[in-house]
């Protein structure tokens, strides 16, 4: 039974028209493993996860789930496997508790046994004090806790976590983080999405880094380190547009656009020193410079917003 | 392009306690639907609106100098009261009936789609198959449960407050109050099939749909749009086939020489409604890509 996978995906394909979300992603999560799925918004990490839990059908392609698919048992697959997609949602209307309630109802749970187990998932996630309030009036933080506790009542082995700390505030990322290590270290499989590679870093022993539907890296987060470039950095000027341009030339450089405005310049600082003459020299007005990214952070956008595909 | 790694975690302590799930069965998603149900207003209030509004409706034409002789017992409303749970029941078959149980109806399916629950409930043990069944059963126990506190706020308050006298009968004959009793029943009986046929289209829009809106408004709008067809003249062969025919059904019953083939005709309609539309509602939901949420 140990030797069974925790998440077995084969090949798995899905289409929306011309559009493909997910092309052919094979990926195999042992038990007792932490696994992070990286990438940017839109790269097919939920489509692929929705796909997991039966809520998209694949178009081509097969998921076994501690060795069973779903067209052979049917949502007994999903027996195992616990969690919640995007943000986790709930019937707003009533309670923390009977919300938890009718899901345990759902899952042929009910009676002492199930209300035991909704006071101590409730304390796992710090919302026993909050439990008879309506999901209505709770936080975003608060709704995420709470669909871990709804996860965790199905005494999950596997447990699937879509960017549980999106949207979260500082304080309530490093809870979730915390907590998700907590559950990890208790010997749960967890499948954590996210497009937060510090996060990744910081919590998964591996990692399938996706773009646009496609996988671009799987390996150890360790073999990940081993590849990353030097440190990014951040690059302001009067023209963006020409220094840019002027990147094409310099082929050692990697200089993509920044989320927030400006450049990202990666390279080895020889290269990096180089091209900020160059840029200077140019007669184009440099505004600021400093350092934007970790090492890791710089290998995700150079995997994810380049064509190449690395594989281990 | 695959990668397996070594268990790393695997001997640590758990975080809660291991527990044995069962399965659940239509029953059980059922019971918490019902439960949902129960914790709506709108539900409250629906029920609410169904107790109260009899006796109100009744106090008033009770109170009026000029009963409505243009409608079905309408004349004879001060004279018997079994009249006035006809009245009613003719004048509640033309949008209020499918209006009531689309409050429910129309929103149980879209209402998951409103809060992004699908997905919730989805990846828990219940089948797709079973949410449908358990949500079309509380559906279609909430039309029936309107339809007898509706029936019983009716009769009850009419006999009150008008009387329990002899009624008379489409045919002109008189039907002793206890006979009345009965036919009244019977008539509030006849409105069930096509109240469930409406209920299950009220579902399949809402589950085709995915709007709570169009899911309560749009059976209600069918049915006004099949008033007005049945009302034309030259469409005797698809009249029996519209989903308003069955509610008036019960005319039969308070003739002389009752007629039952209005009622035979009207529950083999309602009953293609309900088969059709619970099986395109299925098949909807069966197949669909839950990508929302």
């Amino acid at each position: 039974m140990d030797d069974v996978l925790a998440v077995d995906a084969v090949g798995l394909t899905k289409r929306y028209g011309s559009l493909t979300a997910v092309d052919a992603i094979t990926l195999k999560v042992a038990r007792g493993e932490v696994y992070g799925v990286l990438g940017p918004n839109g790269a097919g990490k939920t489509t692929f996860l929705r796909m997991l839990f039966g809520l998209i059908r694949p178009d081509a392609g097969s998921i076994r789930l501690f060795g069973q698919s779903r067209d052979e048992v049917g949502t007994r697959v999903l027996d195992h496997v616990a969690g919640f997609i995007e943000s986790p949602k709930f019937y707003p209307y009533l309670s923390a508790r009977r919300n938890l309630a009718g899901l345990a109802r759902l899952d042929g749970l009910s009676g002492r046994g199930a209300a035991h187990r909704i006071e101590e998932v409730l304390e796992v996630v710090d919302l026993r004090d909050r439990a008879d309030d309506r999901v209505g009036g709770f936080s975003f933080g608060m709704r995420q806790r709470l669909g871990v506790a709804a996860s965790l009542l199905r005494d999950p082995q596997l447990l699937v976590l879509d960017e549980p700390a999106n949207g979260l505030d500082p304080a309530g990322m490093r809870d979730m983080r915390a907590l998700v290590k907590r559950l990890a270290a208790s010997g749960l499989t967890v499948l954590l999405s996210s497009h937060d590679m510090l996060e990744v870093e910081e919590i998964c022993d591996n990692v399938t880094i996706m773009r646009s539907g496609s996988v671009v890296y799987h390996g150890s987060i360790a073999d990940l380190r081993e590849r990353a470039p030097a440190q990014g950095h951040s690059l302001s000027t009067d023209d963006d547009e020409r220094a840019h341009a002027l990147a094409a030339t310099m082929p050692d450089v990697s200089v993509v656009r920044g989320a927030e405005g400006g450049l990202v310049v990666t390279g080895a600082q020889a290269d990096i020193d180089r091209y900020v003459l160059a840029v200077v020299t140019a007669g184009i007005g440099l505004r600021s410079l400093g350092i934007d990214e970790t090492p890791l952070e710089s290998l995700f956008f150079l995997l994810t917003e380049r064509t190449t595909e690395v594989t281990t | 392009m695959t990668t397996q790694s070594t268990p790393t975690h695997a001997d640590a302590a758990p975080v809660v306690g291991h527990i044995t799930a069962g399965r659940p069965g239509v029953l059980g998603v059922f019971a918490w639907e019902v439960t949902k149900l129960a914790a709506r207003a709108r539900a409250r209030w629906t029920l609410l609106v169904c107790l109260a509004a009899p006796v109100v409706l009744v106090v008033v034409l009770k109170g009026q100098q000029r009963p409505p002789k243009d409608s079905l017992f309408g004349r004879y409303i001060h004279e018997s009261g079994w009249a006035l749970p006809l009245l009613i029941l003719g004048f509640a078959a033309q949008w209020v009936l499918p209006l009531l149980t689309a409050l429910v109806a129309g929103d149980i399916f879209a209402n998951e789609d409103q809060h992004g629950t699908w997905k919730t409930v989805l990846t828990r043990s219940a089948s797709r198959a079973q949410l449908f069944w358990a949500k079309t059963l509380t559906a279609m126990a909430f039309a029936l449960v309107v339809l007898v506190v509706l029936a019983a706020s009716t009769m009850l308050s009419s006999v009150l407050i008008v009387g329990h006298q002899e009624l008379v009968g489409l045919s002109g004959q008189l039907v002793p109050s206890a006979t009345a009793a009965r036919l009244v029943l019977a008539s509030w009986a006849t409105a069930a099939p096509p109240l469930l046929a409406f209920t299950a289209l009220a579902i399949l829009l809402s589950v085709r749909s995915r709007s709570p809106a169009v899911g309560i408004a749009a059976p209600v709008v069918i049915g006004m749009v099949m008033q007005l067809v049945g009302s034309l003249g030259g469409i005797e062969a698809l009249r029996p086939l519209l989903l308003t025919t069955p509610f008036e059904a019960w005319h039969g019953l308070l003739v002389e020489h009752r007629f039952y083939g209005p009622l035979v005709s009207g529950a083999i309609t309602s009953a293609v409604w309900c088969i059709v539309a619970l099986t395109l509602a299925f098949t909807s939901l069966h197949r669909r890509d839950i990508t929302e949420g």
